[in-house]
């Protein structure tokens, strides 16, 4: 179903297939900003190094450039070139069946797009993803630690914007970021400069010191992405990241998404704006009533077409508009 | 101009009763009650003509301030839809004046202005007693209708005007805090009479006061005048007048006002910092219970819990001391009382948080990080309750050797109720109030797992505390060193419920976080 060779022989390290490297990344805006900013933790250990200067030294950041000397024996990561293998999932609510028997794996260092008509199990898969749904089968891999067996060790590696879920909006801005980065399990200091840089990156320095309840949508959206990032985790889960953001901000945090990508996180995220994703994503998963029809690099699944005219044809293709003559005539 | 708003009223009015069938059998069964209860009142009122002067203007003065409040009040708390908001017509570019005018008068077309209107004009009937006492009913009644209807008017504008933003609507709690603060003076000057004897004294008492308030002016003009005290009957309608002039005033001054100024208007406040997390340990735990504290203060739904707090021990005081339990008795009760209803009050605490719990799902967050986070509130705004109000309590009563058992008895009941309550609140969440919704508003869907839920707890709390109650008990009836078992025994089981209801609770709560995100979603 999918492309990526498995067990590539990369042995432990985490291998980046599609990693252009940070000079290959269009620099916009704000570009400066991602040094700044730790993205990938690499020891899933739980004394995790989060101190900022160390943390921001750039070997610390790409798996794919840097062995992985920093990882504790016990524990070495399952990792062949997949961050995140879905394996099997199902879940059922009631008669519907949401998700039916989804299979997928996400190469690490991919921006990995998940695009389906409304209703098609989208949300559903990525709450199961991340530890929020419980799946009623099949199996959840993320950087080799299983989800539903050993979810305190998995969720570690997950930064999660979920879609239509609240926040904690009694909070202001800059709360919520130190809320999330301290139940992640960073340090006061650490928190302190991430949240700075994101504030910064991100455009949010008027707001942060609002509530969030006051926010507009769009603001809150990039408040909760700011939220999802501050522990650098190895994999990042959006589901509708940039609904109701403006263009300027979400070309601004695309370029930092894509930096992101660059230095060996792996971005998945879903989305109604075929454009956009093919724009955007280098892999593309098509999620229709709950199954995966097509999955890959973008220019397998799209092929010589548009990623939207291979997902209309997927989708059931057009309805033919017969019966609408009604709209033709004016009825003034 | 005033001719046109009456009629836009009287049709929407009209249009009320345009509506689905049982909406309108609602309508009509509410309309039939108001008009029962106005029938009631226009043959008491008349009744009261055969009673003693006194009598006559207590029941009217009181009776009718109670009303004029309730024209006041209700708009502020309940914040009624206003069809006639001045804002809808600032696209018109009418005279202010006329447009004040023409709202006010309109205003006198609906039930609630015919009630008032028809129940003060029966005044008439109590003081036929005399041209003077009859001529001066009349006054007072039209001084009454306009005061309530322009007083109406005033709080509902100046509750659309202030509670137009989200911050705003918060505040609404504040607002019911003062006039629930407004009443328990009164309520707690009502625990403290003898009301055996002096019944009729106190209601005279309160009746004189009223009188001179612009609740009750107008209505004991004509009493006064009965009475053979013109002068002050006259003083009495200079207040009543003086009253409406100002209610004019300020409703002319308010629809200038809002003619200008937009709905929703955003003032958003800035806050500093990190607020209480900066006071608080950069662990989970420690952000847990600055997060937590923050909605206690910042959340009404939490703050009506503290409002409600205080005033508890008054509603319970107040009947058991006109049943005749002695008042001495009386000062042990609202204490545990207060610490029953404390530790209780985070039984529901993460359907609280709705959806925004997956936070602490997705980050794997501990389970004993969050009960411990969650508990924090309590406990700070509990531990000194207990020992502060243990020793007023103790000192009112006039024994001190009651202090231990009061402490043991209250710590006992405030923990066990915080341990049960923090595994109710990870295994039994049931709906409750939504963030940002109003803290009187009811969830659509709570019935009877709620209610079941909610005894459950109260009872199991009062269960787990009985050893430290049944000790205080046999002091109170033995003496001796009861007091001190009751201590002991209070402050164990205080630990032991903390700690089993932390560990327990934590337990559940990790195991059961996407259940209780799913049961979130679902409401």
């Amino acid at each position: 179903m999918r492309s990526t060779p498995r067990g590539d022989g990369a042995g432990d390290a985490p291998v980046s297939h599609d990693a252009p490297g940070i000079g290959g990344v269009p620099v916009v805006g704000r570009a400066s900003v991602f040094q700044d900013v730790p993205v990938i933790d690499d020891a899933p250990a739980p004394e995790r190094s989060t101190t900022a200067p160390e943390a921001r030294l750039p070997s610390a950041l790409p798996a794919a450039d840097a062995p992985d000397a920093g990882e504790h024996p016990a524990e070495p990561p399952v990792d062949d070139g997949v961050v995140l293998s879905i394996e099997g999932l199902r879940k059922q609510f009631g008669s519907t069946v949401a998700v039916d028997d989804i299979h997928l794996d996400v190469p690490t260092g991919s921006f990995y797009g998940i695009v389906g008509p409304n209703g098609a199990g989208k949300t559903t898969t990525l709450s199961m993803v991340t530890g929020l749904l419980r799946p009623d089968g099949g199996r959840i891999t993320v950087h080799g630690v299983d989800m539903w067996a050993d979810p305190v060790r998995a969720k570690r590696s997950i930064g999660v914007l979920p879609d239509r879920l609240r926040l904690f909006d009694r909070l202001t801005g800059a709360q919520l970021l130190y809320y999330s980065g301290i139940l992640r399990g960073l340090d006061a200091a650490t928190v302190r400069q991430r949240s700075s840089d994101l504030i910064a990156a991100f455009g949010l320095e008027d707001a942060v010191n609002r509530l969030v309840a006051d926010y507009s949508a769009g603001m809150t959206k990039k408040i909760a992405l700011a939220a999802a990032m501050i522990h650098s985790p190895r994999l990042l889960v959006l589901d509708e990241p940039f609904e109701s953001v403006d263009p300027v901000s979400a070309a601004n945090l695309i370029d930092i998404l894509q930096r992101y990508v660059a230095s060996g996180g792996t971005v998945v995220l879903s989305s109604h704006g075929m454009d956009f994703v093919q724009r955007v994503c280098d892999h593309v998963a098509i999620i229709v009533t709950g199954r995966v029809l097509a999955a890959g690099t973008m220019d397998e699944v799209r092929g010589g077409g548009t990623l939207e005219d291979r997902f209309v044809q997927l989708a059931g293709g057009r309805k033919a508009a017969e019966g609408m003559e009604w709209l033709h005539t004016f009825s003034d | 101009m005033v001719a046109h708003f009456l009629g836009l009223k009287l049709r929407i009015l009209g249009n009320t009763f345009r509506r689905s069938p049982w909406q309108l059998v609602a309508l009509i069964i509410g309309l039939l009650y108001g008009l029962g209860v106005c029938v009631v009142a226009v043959l008491g009122l008349i009744a009261l003509r055969l009673a003693d002067v006194e009598t006559a203007r207590n029941v009217v003065v009181i009776g009718g301030s109670l009303a004029v409040l309730g024209f006041l009040v209700v708009p502020l708390v309940v914040g009624v839809e206003d069809t006639l908001d001045p804002r809808r017509f600032s696209l018109f570019g009418m005279r202010n004046d006329t447009l004040a005018l023409s709202l006010a008068v309109a205003a006198f077309v609906g039930v609630p202005a015919l009630v008032i209107a028809s129940v003060s004009l029966s005044t008439v009937a109590t003081w036929s007693r005399g041209v003077g006492p009859a001529v001066l009913a009349v006054l007072g009644a039209v001084l009454v209708t306009l005061t309530c209807v322009l007083g109406a008017r005033v709080t509902t504008s100046v509750a659309a005007l202030v509670l137009a933003t989200r911050r705003a609507r918060d505040t609404t709690g504040i607002v019911a805090l003062v006039a629930l603060v407004l009443i328990s003076p009164a309520a707690s000057l009502l625990a403290n009479a003898d009301w055996g004897r002096d019944t009729l004294a106190i209601f005279s008492a309160v009746a004189t006061t009223l009188s001179w308030t612009p609740l009750g002016a107008a209505w004991s003009v004509p009493a006064d005048a009965a009475a053979g005290d013109y002068g002050s009957a006259l003083l009495k309608l200079l207040i009543a007048v003086a009253v409406v002039a100002v209610l004019a005033l300020g409703w002319r001054a308010l629809v200038a006002r809002m003619l200008v100024t937009p709905e929703r208007e955003a003032r958003v406040k800035v806050y500093g910092g990190l607020g209480l997390f900066d006071r608080f340990a950069a662990t989970p735990t420690g952000a847990i219970a600055a997060r937590s504290l923050t909605y206690w203060l910042r959340d009404p739904r939490y703050r009506a819990t503290l409002v409600m707090i205080p005033i508890l021990p008054v509603l319970l005081f107040v009947p058991l001391s006109i049943a005749g339990v002695p008042v001495e008795a009386l000062w042990l009760m609202p204490l545990p009382f207060m610490c029953l209803f404390l530790g209780w009050s985070i039984h529901n605490d993460v359907a609280y948080d709705s959806t925004a719990v997956w936070l602490h799902v997705a980050s794997g967050t501990r389970g004993t990080a969050d009960r411990i986070g969650r508990i924090v509130p309590v406990a700070l705004v509990g531990i000194p309750l207990v020992l502060v109000g243990a020793m007023l309590s103790a000192t009112f009563h006039g024994d001190d050797d009651v202090l231990p058992s009061l402490i043991g008895v209250s710590s006992a009941i405030l923990f066990a109720g915080i341990g049960i309550s923090s595994v109710m609140s990870a295994r039994f969440p049931y709906p409750a109030v939504q963030p940002g919704d109003s803290p009187f508003k009811q969830p659509q869907s709570s019935g009877a797992a709620a209610a079941l839920l909610q005894s459950v707890s109260f009872l199991v709390s009062l269960l787990i505390a009985s050893p430290a109650i049944v000790f205080a008990a046999l002091e109170l009836i033995e003496g001796g060193d009861w007091g001190l078992w009751s201590l002991a025994s209070g402050v164990g089981i205080s630990v032991l419920s903390v700690v089993i209801g932390v560990a327990w609770g934590g337990r559940v709560f990790e195991r059961r976080g996407p259940e209780l995100l799913a049961f979130a979603t679902r409401n």
